[in-house]
């Protein structure tokens, strides 16, 4: 049982909870997104992501210089289950309800282009430093 | 979110979880059949059983020199369904049918013996 206990874990971290929470509300995201929408470290963000990955939670690609996550629950899985069932804790908390507003915010001001000027500035950046 | 993420805690321990499955299959136990069934020490047992009793998920009697333990979540709750979630995993586990049929085995000779937990005269 201990497979069992572990898929528990996934869930047993705050942080983690807020990170599957901000997947299931978007198609993916970029570990940048979940740095700035959580306002935690790059080395938290993806330590937290791996884990998931590990454990089957999500899914990556890469794209430039950041990785991009979505979530990867098969239909009528336990995995599926347990995140309907958090999705179902979750949604009365105005700190839940409060990340997902910013999250629509973030991915809106993606729309307009931001994150791309944002990731020219950050190729610029390692230009001058390399 | 913090809550949240501890009421999952509660569930991300292999020695959490065999209490929880055994706890499910009858009404109450007492620390002396968490003992015996999984093969744990009297403080390994008492530690998780107060954990869980302290986040809700049981209550607890004493009984003599002994405490036995009930789940105590309400129903539609989100630890009455994390439970359901949990049984519905487990039930197909032949190390989780294991455990009840040890469970029942224990239960039947209980108090047979002189020493130990098996000597338990709780109920």
């Amino acid at each position: 049982m201990r497979a069992e206990a572990r898929f528990f874990k996934s869930l047993a971290d705050e942080t983690r909870l807020k990170i599957l929470w901000l997947l299931s509300g978007a198609e993916e995201l970029c570990v940048c997104d979940v740095i700035e929408l959580l306002g935690i470290t790059q080395s938290k963000a993806s330590r937290h992501l791996r884990y998931l990955y590990h454990l089957g939670w999500v899914t990556d690609r890469r794209d430039g210089l950041w990785m991009i996550y979505r979530l990867a629950v098969p239909a009528g899985s336990p995995r599926e289950k347990l995140l309907k069932l958090l999705e179902e804790m979750l949604a009365p908390l105005p700190e839940a309800r409060a990340l997902r507003d910013n999250l629509e915010r973030c991915l809106e001001a993606k729309r307009h282009s931001q994150c791309i000027k944002a990731e020219q500035r950050r190729k610029e950046d390692s230009a001058v430093a390399s | 979110m913090k809550k949240e993420a501890q009421l999952f805690k509660s569930l991300a321990d292999e020695t959490r979880l065999r209490i929880i499955w055994l706890l499910m299959a009858k009404d109450e136990l007492c620390v002396c059949d968490i003992m015996g069934v999984l093969g744990i020490t009297q403080s390994k047992a008492s530690r998780h059983l107060r954990y869980l009793y302290h986040l809700g998920w049981v209550t607890d009697r004493r009984a003599g020199v002994w405490m036995n333990y009930r789940l105590s979540v309400a129903p539609g709750s989100p630890e009455d369904k994390q439970l359901k979630l949990l049984a519905d995993i487990l039930k197909s586990r032949p190390e989780a049918q294991e455990l009840r049929e040890h469970l029942e085995q224990w239960l039947a000779t209980k108090g047979q013996e002189k020493e130990g937990a098996a000597a338990c005269q709780c109920r």
